[in-house]
C-alpha cells in the first residue's frame, strides 16, 4: 500500500495446447494481403496493379513521422487493393499480390559481408529499411528507440510472453536460438550498450538450456528469470526487476532499451541476410481449434488458411457462441468474422466458446483495485466516467493504466471495467484537446 | 465463412469460473457464519436445556430463530420483486438469484436478543431489506449497511418490546443474580469507578467473554468462534484479512490509552473493550461488507482507522455505550469521499499531486482520534458498558 511497487497475479497461462509443438512453415500462400497501414499511420503504396513483385521488395513506404518501408513478403503479381481485415478489428485497405511460387528473392537479399564495421548510423538505417517494427503487439518503428540522445547502457530482450495461450515467442527462440543471442548483440551495437538481458518466466527452463550452449561467445548478456504472473511482459515490470530503478515515460530514461525476442531474431537476419520484415511466428489455438499450432508464415497470410491447416475448427463449436480473438485473450480483440489477415503486430488468433451466466452486479469486493499493477481503483474511473467527470478522471491518474485487463480478468461480477477505464482514457484524451 | 460472436478484452475471466464469482463469495460467507450460528445454538439452546432449564422444543429455539431471519427476509425480498414487476417465475429467478437476501437477514438476527418476539424480526428484515437495499436500488447499489439499519430501527423503537418479552438473558442467565439483579449496576452508581470487579468479575473472568459465554445478542457474544469466522473468510478471500485486524488492533490502542488516563493500565480494560459491545462480530461481518465501504485497500484501512475512532468517541464520549453499530453507520455515508480520496492518494503514489487528499484525510482522521481520546479523558460514562451487554450500538 505504501511502498509501491508494480505487482502482477498468476494466471492460468493454459499454454500446453501449443506449447510443445515445433513451429511449422508455411511459406506459400496464394495470396498475401500486405496492409496499407502501420500502428503509427497509414502506409503509401509505390507499386502498380499489375506490377511484378519480389519477396522483399519495398511495395509502400510510410512519410513524415516513423518514416519506414514495407515490404512484398512474396513473389508475385500485385492483383488490386482490396478491403480486409486487420487486427485492430477494422477493414483496411491492402496490396494483394498473388504468389507465383517462384520465390524469388529481391536483389537486395545478400548476406552482409562487413557486419563487425557497421557503425550505429548504419544499423539504425538498416533498421528503418528493413520496415522493423516492435513484433510484440505494439507495432512501434524498432529505429525511433535507438536514434534516442540519452546514454543507454542496457538492451533488455523480453521473451516473457506473459499472455495466456500464446506460445510462438517461445517456439521460435526454440527455433533460432542463435539468433537471438545474435540479434541483442547487433542491438546492442545500436544502441551502444554494455549489457544485454534476456528475460523469460521462470518456468520456461528450456530457453535457458537452448541458450547456454552459445553464451560463452557473447560475454555481455545475461539471462534472467521473472516470476509466472501477469503482466511479467510488461516493459515497466520487467525493468524495474532487472534494474531496480522506475520511469515514467520511457525505459530510455533510465538508459535502457526493451525489445520482443521476435524483433531480435528478425534483426539478427536484417543484419547479416539483409532480409527485411516479411514473415513472423504466429499461433493459430484456443479450444475452438483441432490442433493447435505455431506457425511461421509470411506477413498478409489468410488466417483461414492456417486454421485449416490446424484441422479447422472442433465440430461441436458454435461459432456464434464462440469468440474469434485477434491477439492475446486479455488485450485482444474479438474479430465477427473469420477472415483475418497476419499483420506485423498479430500475435495469435485464438478461438475459444464463449461462457455464458448470470452475473449480478458490482459488488464492490474491491479485487479490481488489489490487482492493479499500477495502483488505480477502477470502480472509482469507472463512476467517474459514467458522470463524464474529466477532471475527476485526471485526478485519478487514468493515464497510467497499461489495459492489461487484469480488472475485468479478476471481477467476480462480469464487470466490463477495463472497457469503461479505456473509454475513459479516451474520453481524457478528447477533454484535453 | 463464420460469423463469430463479439466481446471485450479480456476473454478470460475469474467470473467465467464455476468456482469464482459472486455467488460462490456469497456462499463462503454463508459458511464463515455457520460457526456463530452454532454456537448461538449452544449457548442458548443446548447448554441451557442440559441446565434443565428449558424443554426439548425450546432448546431449538435459538437455531429457528436465527433461520427465521434468513427466511422472513429472503420471502420479503421475493414479494417485493414480484410486486415491483417481477411477474413470470424465470425474471423472479434472476432477480433472487443476483440479490442474495438471505444475507441481511441472518445477520440481523444474529445480533438481537434471542426472545426478540418474530414480528419484531420481521419489522427489521423489512427495514434491512426493502428500505435498506431495494430503495436504494437493490444489490450493490446500497449506502448503508441492510442489517445494520435494521438493527437501528429495532433498537431505537422497539426495544422496549423486547426487554418486556426477556432482554438479552436466556433461560439460564436469568436465574443468576449478578446478571439480572441490581447488584453490579447499584455498585457502580454508589461508587462511580471503572475496576475490574465492577465490570467484568460479574460476569466471570475475560476468558468468559472469550468464549463468550455472557449475556448479548444471540451471535455476536463468542469471540473465538468469530475469530474461526474470521481465518476461513480471510483464507477463501471473502474479506479482507487487514480490515479487521487494524479496526480492532485500533480499538485495543485506544481503549488501553483511555483506560490508563481513567487509572485502569492494565491489559485487562482494551481487552474487555473488545471483547464486548460487538467489536469483533462488527470487525469481521460487518466493516468487511463491501458494498457500504470503500472498495481499494487504501480506503479500507482509512475506513477502519476512522471507525476505530468514531467507535471510541461514541462508546466512552457520547451516551451509545457500544458505539459500533453508530460509528459504522455514520461512516457509511462517508465511505463513498474516503475511497475517491485513497484512490487518488494511491494513483498518485503518496506523491505531490494527491497532497491535499493526503493532508485532508489524515488530518481528519488525527483531529478524531485525539479529540476522542482527550474527551474521554475523565469521563463519567466510561462504566456505561455495563448497563447494556447486548447489541452493537
Amino acid at each position: 500500500m505504501i511502498f509501491q511497487k508494480t505487482k502482477g497475479i498468476h494466471i492460468d497461462g493454459r499454454k500446453s495446447m501449443s506449447k510443445n509443438l515445433p513451429l511449422q512453415e508455411y511459406f506459400n500462400p496464394e495470396f498475401v494481403y500486405i496492409h496499407l497501414v502501420k500502428p503509427i499511420g497509414p502506409i503509401k503504396s509505390v507499386v502498380e496493379i499489375g506490377d511484378e513483385v519480389k519477396a522483399g521488395q519495398t511495395i509502400a513506404v510510410r512519410e513524415g513521422f516513423g518514416e519506414m518501408n514495407v515490404h512484398s513478403s512474396i513473389s508475385g503479381t500485385v492483383t488490386g487493393i482490396k478491403k480486409v481485415w486487420h487486427s485492430s478489428g477494422k477493414m483496411i485497405e491492402a496490396l494483394e499480390i498473388k504468389n507465383d511460387f517462384k520465390n524469388t528473392l529481391d536483389d537486395s537479399i545478400k548476406p552482409n559481408r562487413n557486419i563487425e564495421s557497421l557503425t550505429r548510423e548504419e544499423l539504425c538505417v538498416m533498421m528503418k529499411d528493413s520496415g522493423l517494427v516492435g513484433l510484440g503487439g505494439a507495432g512501434f518503428p524498432t529505429y525511433i528507440k535507438y536514434q534516442t540522445k540519452v546514454k543507454i547502457d542496457t538492451v533488455i530482450i523480453n521473451a516473457v510472453e506473459c499472455e495466456p495461450y500464446l506460445t510462438c515467442d517461445y517456439s521460435f527462440i526454440l527455433s533460432y536460438p542463435e539468433k537471438l543471442l545474435k540479434g541483442l548483440s547487433y542491438f546492442m551495437r545500436a544502441a551502444d550498450a554494455q549489457k544485454g538481458v534476456i528475460v523469460f518466466k521462470n518456468y520456461n527452463k528450456k530457453i535457458r538450456e537452448v541458450l547456454k550452449g552459445f553464451l560463452p561467445k557473447y560475454k555481455n548478456i545475461e539471462l534472467y528469470e521473472v516470476k509466472d504472473v501477469y503482466p511479467a511482459g510488461w516493459e515497466k515490470y520487467i525493468i524495474e526487476r532487472i534494474t531496480g530503478k522506475t520511469y515514467t515515460q520511457l525505459p530510455s530514461e533510465i538508459g535502457v532499451i526493451e525489445n520482443n525476442s521476435t524483433t531480435a531474431i528478425v534483426f539478427s537476419d536484417i543484419v547479416e541476410q539483409n532480409i527485411p520484415l516479411i514473415s513472423k511466428p504466429i499461433t493459430i489455438t484456443g479450444e475452438g481449434i483441432n490442433k493447435p499450432t505455431n506457425f511461421y508464415v509470411p506477413i498478409g497470410t489468410k488466417v483461414s488458411e492456417l486454421v485449416a491447416k490446424c484441422g479447422g475448427y472442433t465440430t461441436n463449436l458454435e461459432p456464434k457462441k464462440a469468440n474469434y480473438i485477434a491477439g492475446g485473450p486479455m488485450t485482444g480483440r474479438a474479430i465477427f468474422i473469420d477472415d483475418l489477415i497476419v499483420n506485423d503486430t498479430l500475435g495469435a488468433v485464438i478461438v475459444k466458446p464463449l461462457i455464458e451466466g448470470l452475473h449480478p452486479e458490482c459488488l464492490g469486493c474491491g479485487q479490481c483495485a488489489d490487482v492493479c499493477p499500477v495502483y488505480l481503483t477502477p470502480t472509482e474511473i469507472k463512476k467517474a466516467f459514467e458522470s463524464k467527470d474529466i477532471p475527476l478522471i485526471k485526478q485519478l491518474n487514468a493515464m497510467k493504466c497499461v489495459q492489461c485487463g487484469l480488472c475485468s480478468y479478476v471481477c467476480p461480477s462480469h464487470v466490463e471495467i477495463s472497457d469503461s477505464v479505456i473509454r475513459a482514457k479516451e474520453l481524457l484524451r478528447k477533454g484535453a484537446k | 465463412m463464420a460469423r463469430f460472436a463479439g466481446g471485450k478484452a479480456p476473454f478470460l475471466r475469474i467470473a467465467d469460473n464455476k468456482n469464482h464469482g459472486t455467488g460462490i463469495i456469497m456462499r463462503d460467507f454463508l459458511i464463515g457464519l455457520l460457526p456463530v450460528i452454532l454456537f448461538a445454538w449452544y449457548k442458548n439452546g443446548i447448554l441451557v436445556y442440559t441446565q434443565g432449564n428449558i424443554n426439548v422444543w425450546e432448546m431449538f429455539y435459538p437455531l429457528f430463530f436465527i433461520l427465521m431471519g434468513g427466511i422472513i427476509s429472503f420471502v420479503m425480498e421475493a414479494i417485493a420483486f414480484y410486486m415491483m414487476g417481477a411477474k413470470d417465475k424465470e425474471s423472479l429467478m434472476v432477480k433472487l438469484k443476483t440479490s442474495y437476501g438471505v444475507i441481511p437477514g441472518l445477520i440481523l438476527a444474529l445480533m438481537l436478543p434471542m426472545y426478540t418476539p418474530i414480528w419484531v424480526l420481521m419489522f427489521g428484515c423489512f427495514v434491512a431489506n426493502i428500505i435498506g437495499k431495494l430503495l436504494f436500488g437493490g444489490f450493490g447499489h446500497n449506502v448503508f449497511n441492510p442489517a445494520l439499519l435494521g438493527y437501528a430501527a429495532i433498537k431505537f423503537g422497539l426495544m422496549g418490546v423486547i426487554n418486556s418479552a426477556g432482554g438479552y438473558f436466556n433461560a439460564s442467565e436469568v436465574l443468576i443474580d449478578a446478571y439480572a439483579g441490581a447488584t453490579p449496576l447499584a455498585m457502580l452508581s454508589v461508587n462511580k469507578v471503572l475496576t475490574y470487579n465492577a465490570v467484568v468479575a460479574p460476569f466471570g473472568n475475560l476468558w468468559d467473554f472469550f468464549l463468550g459465554l455472557t449475556p448479548g445478542g444471540v451471535g455476536e457474544t463468542s469471540v473465538l468462534l468469530i475469530l474461526i469466522s474470521y481465518i476461513w473468510l480471510s483464507a477463501r478471500k471473502v474479506i479482507k484479512w487487514y480490515t479487521p485486524l487494524v479496526y480492532v488492533g485500533a480499538v485495543f490502542g485506544l481503549s488501553w490509552i483511555v483506560g490508563a488516563m481513567n487509572g485502569q493500565s492494565n491489559i485487562w480494560f482494551p481487552l474487555y473493550s473488545i471483547f464486548t459491545g460487538g467489536v469483533m462480530f462488527g470487525a469481521v461481518f460487518m466493516i468487511t461488507e463491501p458494498v457500504t465501504t470503500p472498495k481499494n485497500p487504501l480506503g479500507k484501512v482509512v475506513f477502519a482507522l476512522l471507525l476505530a475512532s468514531l467507535t471510541i468517541l461514541f462508546r466512552f464520549v457520547g451516551s451509545l455505550p457500544e458505539g459500533v453499530g453508530t460509528s459504522l453507520i455514520v461512516l457509511n455515508i462517508f465511505a463513498l469521499p474516503i475511497d475517491k480520496y485513497t484512490s487518488i492518494i494511491r494513483a498518485h503514489r503518496w506523491k505531490k499531486p494527491a497532497l491535499l487528499q493526503i493532508c485532508i484525510l489524515f488530518g481528519i482522521l488525527l483531529v478524531l482520534t485525539i479529540y476522542a481520546v482527550t474527551k474521554a479523558g475523565s469521563l463519567y460514562s466510561l462504566y456505561l458498558p455495563i448497563f447494556n451487554l447486548g447489541g452493537i450500538f
